[in-house]
Formats: structure tokens, sequence, C-alpha cells
């Protein structure tokens, strides 16, 4: 069968609405069956739609997005892969072939995207400087609006252009290249890190930084049982800082301390 | 109640107000970027309160700012973390910035953990293999009960930010004389866990083979058996002394960094 342009059209909101949903809302967030069900739907063959969202589902079980980094788009390759499949009529396979290299393509997109996020949250903070603070709100809903596109433009070219020129366009980019966007949005976390650090008071405290490393680091500790470790370090630090308090030259010492800060 | 921290305003903020903030964290993690993470949705949720709480535009301005620091947590819970903050700020103003700031990195990386896990990890386990294996039999059936249930959450998650604001109040009314001993507690967390994001977060490794002869030596699992994250943590070190004593930029350091991993990337020096 051959698309019409209604269904291009939905298919390619259905990616946007996705990231868009992904973005805010997130109650659709992982949800791959209901995204190869959607465009079932729209194409009319919701068993295909469920039979390829099912498969992209298990596939993904256990691959989470956390704190911010980029995985495949598994929802977007099920959207891909069911219009493939349901267009040449030749099985998931067939389209699988297609849509996961581009739900994998989609995690360029998404750096590409937060990298441009960081333009624009610039641009805000200079509005924020010239105390323009209508313009410093709105220009961040920018980032909001693109969000969905970097699922949109990837559907939209694969289910109008077809597995040959995608291959080509990857084959186009050097890999080189898409590994060195890749391995930049694995170094950019540190520049906020870094910041972090700056306003907090490392010199004085920087023996539980070490640590929160040594416990992630060789351990392999998950941050939540860090995090419990950190609380209970928290607490005596605390507890010992009220009883020295008490005695007056302790407290004064630790003022004197915090302005050297 | 005395309290002898510096109390430099009444607080004005009421139930419709953080409810309404609570409602503009919708914007969720639409804004994320490398640098700052979530702070422009924070900036864009909490905007209409920093406004009630600071008439004074230069104050304003300080808070915008100070909200506009590197923030990053689960985002269901984000609203917990910014209700207490912002029962510290109401109460606290200009003069709390500092703790106000130090409460949510504190806050942001425990509540993290157990969203992620929960949230992000657990849930999509569970409801993702019920969902497939109702699928695969024809069914959209088990999809739909996973999304009833996120749906919920609708609901409930922007009270999270009156709820956290009201644990907040208590927290600092009860606190008062012991704030400075709290703030120095909740870096000691903080830090502690920036020390674990430091390793787990931040991902640097070389692609560099040594040759000679027969034998093959990898520079990364060299680097590893020395320490573990030493590349992430040179970058940390490096970046510290640069935004820090050299005061570089932050937009030249992204840039840097960005042309830095397409060379090494093109050399092989650097390895995804």
């Amino acid at each position: 069968m051959d698309l019409s342009i209604i269904q291009i059209t939905l298919l390619t909101l259905l990616a946007y609405c996705k990231v868009l949903e992904w973005s805010t809302t997130q109650i659709t967030a992982f949800n791959t069956v209901i995204y190869g069900f959607l465009a079932g739907l729209i194409l009319g063959d919701v068993k295909t739609g469920l039979e390829v969202g099912a498969t992209l589902q298990l596939m993904s079980l256990g691959v989470v997005a956390v704190g911010g980094s980029s995985m495949p788009d598994y929802p977007v390759a099920a959207i891909i892969t069911t219009t493939i499949s349901v267009v040449t009529g030749q099985g998931i396979a067939t389209g699988l072939a297609l849509g996961l290299p581009v739900g994998m393509l989609g995690v360029q997109f998404d750096v590409i995207w937060k990298i441009f996020n960081g333009f624009i949250n610039r641009k805000a903070l200079a509005y924020a400087e010239k105390k323009e603070f209508t313009k410093m709100l709105n220009i961040s809903l920018v980032s909001t609006v693109t969000a969905g596109l970097t699922a949109a433009i990837p559907v939209f070219l694969s289910i109008t252009l077809g597995i040959d020129i995608v291959k080509k366009i990857l084959d186009f980019l050097p890999v080189w290249f898409t590994n060195g966007l890749q391995i930049a949005g694995g170094m950019l976390p540190a520049v906020g890190i870094t910041m972090l650090l700056l306003y907090m008071p490392v010199k004085k405290l920087w023996s539980y930084l070490l640590i929160g490393f040594v416990l992630a680091a060789y351990l392999s500790l998950p941050i939540l049982g860090v995090a419990l470790i950190g609380l209970a370090l928290a607490f005596e630090f605390y507890k010992r800082n009220i009883q020295g308090g008490k005695t007056q030259s302790a407290g004064e010492t630790n003022g004197v301390d915090m302005e050297d800060e | 109640m005395e309290l002898t921290w510096k109390m430099s305003k009444q607080p004005v903020l009421t139930k419709k107000d953080l409810d309404r903030a609570g409602k503009r964290w919708f914007i969720g993690i639409s804004t994320f970027n490398y640098e700052t993470q979530l702070a422009p949705s924070v900036v864009f949720a909490l905007f209409p309160l920093l406004k009630k709480m600071y008439p004074d535009e230069e104050d304003l301005l300080k808070a915008v700012k100070n909200h506009s620091r590197y923030f990053n947590t689960h985002p269901w819970i984000a609203n917990l973390v910014l209700g207490t903050a912002l029962a510290v700020e109401d109460e606290g103003g200009i003069e709390s910035l500092d703790a106000v700031q130090d409460l949510k990195v504190g806050l942001m990386g425990p509540l993290a953990g157990i969203g992620d896990t929960i949230i992000w990890a657990m849930f999509p386990t569970i409801f993702g293999a019920i969902a497939a294996s109702m699928a695969q039999n024809g069914s959209v059936l088990g999809s739909l009960i996973w999304l009833a249930f996120y749906g919920i959450s609708l609901f409930i998650r922007p009270k999270l930010m009156w709820f956290g604001y009201r644990q907040g109040s208590k927290l600092v009314t009860q606190m008062g004389a012991q704030l400075n001993a709290f703030t120095d507690a909740v870096s000691v967390l903080g830090l502690t866990v920036v020390g674990a994001i430091l390793s787990s977060t931040i991902k640097l490794s070389t692609g560099i083979v040594y040759k000679n002869g027969e034998v093959k030596l990898n520079l990364q699992s060299t680097l590893d058996s020395i320490l573990p994250s030493l590349l992430p943590v040179l970058l940390v070190g490096i970046l510290y002394y640069l935004m820090g004593k050299k005061k570089i930029k932050m937009t030249r350091i992204i840039l840097i960094l960005i042309i830095f991993a397409l060379i090494g990337s093109f050399l092989g020096i650097l390895s995804v």
C-alpha cells in the first residue's frame, strides 16, 4: 500500500507529540506498545502495530534514560517499524531494519537539540540580566516547542524517503563525527558539575566528595546507596556541629573558617 | 517563635501560588541543556512566585540567577525539592539564597535516586512486560492500564510542591538557630552525592591501544586499574581550574569541549 498525505501527517505528528509528551507530562514514558498501537490505528493495521510494539517493548526492558542521558527512542522506532512493515507487507523484520537504526539516529538529534537548548538558556540569562523577564520565560518555550522535531524529522524522512535514503544519510555522516557528538554528550555534564562544585564549600568539606566518589567509582554503589551514606554522614556532621557550637570558642572558629571560603 | 538567623521578610506564598508553580513545572525536562540541565524549567515554574517574593527588581534578578544554577532530579518529584526550597526562601528572602541552592542540591540527588529506580526502572519493567505480553496476544489493554496508572500522577505531581513547602516550613521553623549547621550538613550530603555522580554521569574514555609486536595494551583498561573514572576526574579538575581560577566563561568551555571531542574522535584518542 502507499501512504496517503493524511497518514504521513498523522504519523509525523504522532512522533512530534511523543517527544513533547515525554518532555513534559510523561504519562506515556517508555510505553512503546501504545505508540505501535497508535501507528497501527493510523495505518489501519492494529494487529501489526501491537506486534511491533510488543517486540520493541521487550527489547527496551531495563533500558532507562537517567538524569537526562540520551537513549535509543524505542517508541519512535515502533512508529517507523510499523509503517514500513505495513507499507511493504513483508513482516516486521523489514520494518525493524529501518526502525531501529532511525531510533538510534534519533539520539543524535537529541544531543544536537540539548546543545541547542544550551544556547537558548544563555539567551534567557542575557534577557534576565536586562530585566526583560517575560522574554526570558518565553524563550525557554522555544526548547519545549522544538523538542518534538528530534523525532518528527527522522520519522518524516524515513517514511517518505524510505530505507535507501536513510542508509545513505547514515553513510554520509562520518562515524568519527557522530561518535564525536556522543563523546561530547558524555563530557558536557562535567561543565554543570564543575559549576556546582564552584558554588559548594569544596575546600572545607572536600573529604565528603572523595567518599562519594570512592563509593560510586570503586564499589559501584548506586546513587541511592551513596545518598543514604551521605545522609548518615550529614546527620553525624550536624550533631557534631551543634555540640561544637555550644562551646563558644569552637563556634567562633567555625565562623571564621566559613568567611575564609 | 524566635529565630536567630536573619529573617528578612514575612512569608507571602499561599497554597494557590504553590499549586500554580506545580502546574507550571509540567514544562518538565523540555528545556534540558547540558550545562545547567533543568534550571530553565525551575525558573519557568517558580518565576511568578519569585516575583511575588521580591518586589524589588534587583532582588528578583538575584533570585532568578540563583535558580538558574545547575539543577537535575527526577522530574516527577522535583516539585518536592522545589517546594521545600521555596519554604526556606519565603522566610529567609534574599539572605537565604545560598541555603536555598544548597538545599536543592542536597535533596535532588537522593530523590533522583529514588525516582529513577522506582518510576523509571521498576515500573516500566513491570508494566512493560505486562503490556508486551498482552500486545502479543493482540490486546492493547496492558498498555492502557500502564497509561492510566501514570495518568493519575498528573493530579498528584503538582500537589507535591505544596507538600514540600509545608514540610520545608516546619523544617526551617524547628531548626531556627541551627540553620547554619544544617546548611553545612546538607552540603555534606550534597558533596557526597556529587562525588558519586562525578563518576557515574560523566563519560570520557580513551581509545588508544598500544601495539608492541603481538602484545596489545588498551590504555583505558590500564587507566581503570589505576583509578576508575580517572579521565572524568581529570576533566572536572581541569574545568574547575579554568572556570574557578582562570574565570573562563562557560560558553567558551562548552565550545572547546565539543571541538575537543570531535578532534579526539577523529584521531581515535577518545572513544564512545
